[in-house]
């Protein structure tokens, strides 16, 4: 197990795009956690105060990322929001994965008719506009960040489901599994031994690009002003509320927008990192960078000389 | 290959499953929007309106009613053909969808377009030159766009190249000086151009340029994507390094055997995009003040207009269906060895 992570840790430091991933999730979660236990005291200013004097300030050195229109600290406001806007997104995908481990290994061992009964509504949410969905459940159910969440998962775990049930599929027909049936394991002992640890690790892959995924759903309720309470710190919505001001003042749209795709973009460059790692094909040819399999393939004959 | 015998009965089963997801969707949006809603009578009135109102409009729509009863009214009315008038204009809301609709389809096909050609495009040559410095340079911009949010796109497009550099304009689908043209297919552009009307044409197409590449560039990743990863699938394998050995030309090895072979597996994501697209367009309509359907739908969605978005999401769920259905067939098109229906994954 520490020779696979050790590997794993290898191949990722060993590309530069999921290296770069890798540091931008671990900053935004480090700063996440430092906002939520020093409760806002790590600010440099108090993002509710508004300042009247300092309002629509450029960028500069007394606020990093300049003031917004009612002089509140562009950087403070930011990083309030970084809980909702990081913990919303990871609590959906955690949630959805285990809605998906727990339905599609139920579908994938059991078959018949309850597989049937899985696939069919996972079918049907599959097909259903995500976004639209995800708006109309918000509107319904009214502005909270409790309803955004749920919104968010009625339409986040199908995909999770099918994931689960595929890979379970491919380990229920090892050999490994037909034996342990054979000597009386109980379903859940083979299911914690055997299908949890092998579906694991694409679940892994599929969630971290998914997290990134789900914040830009979560931000584009926010600047459409669905779901998240008026006001309440969150990137999206604090891009809509510029409004007219971004004719003027176009950083005020454009460096949170950005956060939101640094964010998503340093889970996605992860989630494909680790991907390509896992990915047994590949491996040689990220282990050696910058060289094409031909001169790959070459060397591998140097080195082993004419068969 | 396909054949109409075979084609016939897969298509009635399709069909009939296609029947099951819809019923399945319209009992699900029922349920949030009769059920879930603590108080739907005054969702649906509207936030200022009087009591009459709300008794007025709670008796059009059996809301006092037990919930039974209230879906025997609504698969009653919808399974006549009847989708009822939205409360807020009073027009007929199968007019509305007529006239929202092919807007969208006008978007999202001229859209479809530029993602394919960029993402299968970019896809190959990434692919191609795996760990090369442009394969690194095309993973950077891909990723990047597809990261990137609907509204960093949208705003910034519009300030560059609508506000700072004058090129395009920012909202609308023509110019407001050229007068409405008969409507024969709704798509504009089409429309335009059967009735030979140059000057509407021109203006529908320079209207549409932006929003689509805005959209085309925040979307293509994904097919860019799954287009690099088929590459690398194939490139390395036995058929390939078969071909080789016998002699065929490097030109004709990547034709035939690399690209249609990772062609395959792209098709049914460009499929999943195009069903994704219809209603993914939400935002860039609101930004470029195009009447679509994610317009059309926003706005139901903000005044909690049921009668309107059950319809909307019907039709979404509708498009979905259809292009999953058209990867499949595809998908055997491209792949002899697979019989319809096996293939593909997306069956619904």
């Amino acid at each position: 197990m520490s020779a696979g992570v050790t590997s794993v840790r290898r191949l990722i430091t060993s590309n530069a795009l999921s290296m770069f991933g890798l540091v931008t999730v671990s900053f935004f979660l480090i700063l996440t956690v430092g906002q939520v236990v020093s409760s806002g005291r790590i600010l440099p200013y108090n993002p509710y105060q508004p300042n009247f004097l300092q309002s629509n300030a450029s960028p500069s050195i007394a606020h990093l990322f300049g003031t917004d229109l009612l002089g509140r600290d562009m950087l403070s406001w930011i990083i309030t929001a970084l809980p909702t806007d990081i913990g919303i997104p990871l609590f959906t995908v955690v949630v959805s994965a285990t809605i998906g481990i727990v339905l599609g290994t139920l579908a994938a061992f059991f078959r018949g008719w309850l597989d049937e009964f899985i696939m069919r509504l996972t079918d049907m949410f599959m097909a259903f506009p995500q976004m639209i969905m995800s708006l109309a459940i918000a509107a319904t159910l009214g502005p909270s960040l409790v309803n955004v969440t749920i919104s968010l998962i009625v339409v986040w775990w199908p995909p999770y489901v099918r994931l689960v049930r595929g890979a379970v599929l491919e380990v229920a027909a090892e050999d490994f599994v037909s034996i342990s049936k054979a000597l009386n394991s109980s379903f859940f002992y083979i299911v914690r031994k055997d299908a949890i640890p092998n579906v694991l690790p694409s679940v892994l892959v599929y969630a971290t690009t998914d997290v990134g995924t789900a914040l830009l759903t979560l931000s584009t309720l926010g600047f459409l002003n669905v779901g998240i309470p008026p006001a309440s710190p969150e990137l999206g919505m604090m891009v809509s509320n510029v409004g007219y001001n971004f004719y003027l003042y176009p950083y005020q749209i454009v460096i949170p927008a950005v956060f939101v795709m640094v964010i998503v973009a340093g889970f996605s460059f992860l989630g494909e990192g680790i991907r390509e790692s896992l990915d047994v094909r590949l491996r040689p040819h990220i282990l050696i960078r910058n060289k094409t399999v031909e001169e790959y393939e070459a060397a591998e004959r140097h080195k082993s000389g004419p068969i | 290959m396909v054949s109409l015998r075979d084609f016939l009965p897969y298509l009635g089963r399709r069909i009939i499953g296609a029947f099951v997801v819809l019923i399945g969707v319209a009992l699900i949006i029922f349920f949030i929007s009769h059920i879930l809603s603590p108080d739907p009578a005054h969702l649906w009135a509207g936030a200022r309106a009087s009591k009459s109102t709300i008794a007025q409009v709670a008796a059009l729509y059996h809301l006092n009613q037990p919930w039974y009863v209230q879906l025997y009214y609504f698969l009653k009315s919808y399974a006549t053909g009847n989708f009822g008038t939205d409360p807020q204009t009073g027009r007929s809301i199968l007019s509305e969808l007529a006239f929202y609709f092919p807007n969208t389809l006008e978007l999202v096909i001229t859209c479809m377009i530029l993602i394919v050609a960029l993402g299968v495009g970019l896809g190959y040559i990434s692919g191609m030159r795996f760990g090369s410095n442009t394969d690194k340079a095309i993973r950077i911009f891909y990723l990047s766009c597809w990261s990137s949010p609907y509204y960093l796109g949208g705003l910034l497009a519009v300030l560059v190249f609508s506000s700072y550099i004058p090129l395009f304009p920012s909202s609308g689908m023509t110019s407001q000086t050229i007068g409405p043209i008969t409507s024969i297919t709704g798509i504009y552009v089409l429309d335009a151009l059967l009735q030979l009307n140059g000057q509407a044409f021109l203006s529908g197409l320079y209207h549409l340029i932006l929003p689509a590449t805005v959209l085309a560039l925040l979307e293509f990743g994904i097919i860019a994507r799954i287009m690099r990863s088929s590459i690398l699938d194939t490139r390395w394998s036995t058929h390939v390094k078969a071909a080789r050995a016998k002699g065929l030309e490097e030109g004709e090895v990547r034709r035939n055997h690399i690209l249609r072979n990772a062609l395959i597996d792209t098709n049914t994501m460009i499929a999943v995009t195009f069903g994704f697209l219809l209603s993914g367009t939400i935002v860039i309509e609101e930004i470029f003040a195009w009447p679509g359907m994610g317009y059309f739908t926003y706005k139901a969605i903000v005044s909690v207009n049921y009668p309107v978005l059950i319809p909307c999401v019907l039709v979404f769920t509708l498009g979905v269906v259809v292009a999953n259905f058209a990867a499949d067939v595809f998908y055997s098109l491209l792949d002899p060895r697979i019989a319809l229906g096996e293939g593909g994954g997306s069956e619904s």
